[in-house]
């Protein structure tokens, strides 16, 4: 078996005038947890619903376990458990009956772990449907991704509407699930969430991947915030001089900074004068992305002004 | 069979059996009513009908009204029969494809390891079977009506009206699904079947009142009623055409259903 599950090139999804997907590469590979980060419109459901074969590609192609999705049919879809992105539950029927409904869907596949898993996210299943909270609602749909224990997860923001602790829960979930070799597909807009689950991650924005990395890669460039208080002020120009710092401030006696990379010479530096205090502490990762956010708005604002 | 077999017609029947006892009800009780008048009509209603000019007599359905196979043909199979029947139908089958994957709740099923024929032909087939009990309810309400208020109408022939009124019924009915499955839009299907089954109605209500027989031939109404099968019986040329509106309909949208984009 190839050891790839996930695979697009080039894939491009237009609705209508609007181009939502325009000419996205991805690669996920066998057994990991893969983060799918963007911001709103990205396009990230969109390509979560060319790969459940709801969606047909306009150009470019998508392979699951090898296939395309269209060909792989029925059959490529029992080894994929699913959440969508906006879960929408009707009809008048229970969440137990529910569950099981989508049981016998799989052929009855599943059916013997709703209990369970109703327990452990505590889920009233006599519940109806339609009556139950948001939050109730995501519970529901992550039983039924995992229930039937797949090859293949795809959770488009699996974590909206769960409190905390059942953030936790369903993270355990995941690890569990990638554990036991499955491999898992999870958008979110914030890296925040699936940075403590995710192997690797990919950005994408406007219908392109801008970035893949590994969650340590991304955290290695992401760098620290380096703070240094001083008894007499430093010459901030040579520190910014320093490979690997950036961002220099100098504030009265407290010099702070970003560094990426070794700290060896900004310590050596540092050493010239009299430190009083120091920290560095690792830069939260969704400064990163902001970064990445707001290019998308410079961009943006760029296009427009030459438009005029 | 394999064991997910008939998951979507059991979902689509667990999810509209609870609507079925309020609408027998309905069907059953308005049946009956209006058929115990059946004996108080006679000399009030043909002076009622004397006062009324001809062609509008016509339209109605009336000119037959004072025997009791007219006088059941125009309240209950050429009227009230179909007309809520075709609300009932066009409305369900809407709903069950188009409807529910616009409102999001079809998602889940769409990305089940079943195909979409199935999935249209299942949930087709249920639509289908709910109709089917309130057709049967209707027609049972009219045998028990017959012996009750002196109808005298034979049996085979309420049959044979009531089977005409199930293939219209349930034309039209998958003509809402089919639409509404090629399309997406549920509003596109229901339109496309309640516009269609007003034309019918209309085309053949002008055709009785001033003998146009091409609106006659158009009109699946006239292919229903055209024969009398309430006095005739069993009509079957007028049945084939009737069937032709779900067996034409039908493939069509489960073509285009298994072809398109969903949930856009
Ligand atoms: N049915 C549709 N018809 C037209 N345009 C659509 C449709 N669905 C999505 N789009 C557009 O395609 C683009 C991508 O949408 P998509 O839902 O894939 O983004 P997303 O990354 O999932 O966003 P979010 O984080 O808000 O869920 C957006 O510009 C959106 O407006
Ligand atoms: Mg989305």
């Amino acid at each position: 078996m190839s050891d790839t599950v996930i695979v697009t090139r080039g894939l491009v999804k237009e609705y209508g005038r609007t181009r939502a997907l325009d000419g996205l590469d991805l690669e996920v590979r066998s057994g990991e947890v893969f983060g799918f980060i963007g911001p709103n419109g990205a396009g990230k459901s969109t390509t979560i619903r060319v790969l459940l074969d709801l969606l047909r590609p306009t150009a470019g192609e998508a392979r699951v376990f090898g296939v395309t999705p269209a060909a792989g049919g029925p059959a490529l879809r029992a080894r994929i458990g699913y959440l969508p992105g906006e879960l929408a539950l009707g009809g008048r029927v229970s969440a137990g009956e529910h569950l099981h409904h989508l049981a016998s869907l799989r052929g009855g596949r599943g059916r013997d772990a709703i209990d369970t898993l109703a327990e452990r996210f505590r889920l009233d299943l006599a519940r109806p449907v339609r009556a139950l909270s948001k939050g109730n609602k995501q519970k529901v749909g992550v039983i039924q991704a995992f229930m039937h224990e797949p090859d293949l997860l795809v959770l488009d923001e699996p974590t909206s509407g769960l409190d905390p602790l059942l953030q936790h829960e369903f993270m355990a979930l995941v690890r569990e699930a990638s554990a036991r070799g499955a491999t898992v597909f999870m958008s979110s807009h914030v890296l925040r969430e699936v940075e403590t689950v995710a192997d690797r991650v990919a950005v994408i924005r406007d219908g392109t991947t801008v970035d893949v990395d590994s969650v340590t890669g991304l955290r290695r460039r992401a760098g620290q915030r380096v703070s240094l208080r001083f008894a007499e002020p430093p010459d901030a120009d040579t520190a910014a001089a320093i490979e690997g710092v950036e961002q220099v401030r100098l504030d009265d006696h407290t010099l702070t900074c970003l560094l990426h990379g070794e700290p060896d010479e900004l310590l050596k530096w540092a050493a010239r004068g009299r430190v009083l205090s120091w920290s560095a502490r690792d830069r939260d990762l969704e400064d990163l992305f902001l970064d990445v956010y707001r290019n998308r708005g410079r961009n943006g604002a760029e296009a427009e002004h030459d438009a005029r | 069979m394999r064991a997910e077999g008939a998951a979507s017609f059991a979902r689509v029947w667990a999810d509209h059996r609870r609507g079925l006892p309020g609408w027998g009800a309905a069907l059953a009780g308005i049946t009956l009513m209006y058929l115990a008048f059946w004996p108080m009509m006679g000399a009030d209603m043909q002076a009622m009908l004397d006062g009324l000019p001809e062609a509008l007599i016509r339209a109605l359905g009336y000119d037959r009204i004072g025997t009791a196979a007219g006088y059941l043909e125009a309240v209950i199979y050429g009227l009230l029969g179909p007309v809520l029947l075709l609300v009932y139908g066009i409305g369900l089958g809407g709903r069950v494809i188009a409807g529910q994957e616009e409102d999001g709740t079809l998602e889940l099923d769409l990305a089940a390891p079943v195909g979409r024929a199935r999935l249209y032909w299942q949930r087709l087939a249920a639509v289908w079977t709910l109709i089917t009990a309130l057709v049967a309810i209707t027609t049972l309400a009219v045998l028990v009506s017959g012996p009750l208020f002196g109808l005298g109408v034979p049996t085979v022939n309420v049959l044979a009206a009531s089977l005409a009124m199930w293939l219209l019924v349930g034309g039209f009915t998958t003509i809402a699904l089919a639409v509404g499955a090629a399309t997406g839009r549920r509003g596109i299907g229901v339109a496309a079947a309640a516009g269609l089954a007003t034309l019918a109605y209309v085309f053949r209500s002008v055709a009785d009142a001033v003998g146009v027989d091409v609106l006659a031939t158009l009109s699946p109404f006239a292919w229903m009623l055209a024969s009398e099968p309430l006095v005739n019986g069993f009509d079957a040329f007028g049945a084939a055409k009737l069937g032709l509106l779900s067996v034409v309909a039908a493939p069509l949208g489960a073509w285009r259903f298994a072809r398109r984009d969903l949930m856009v």
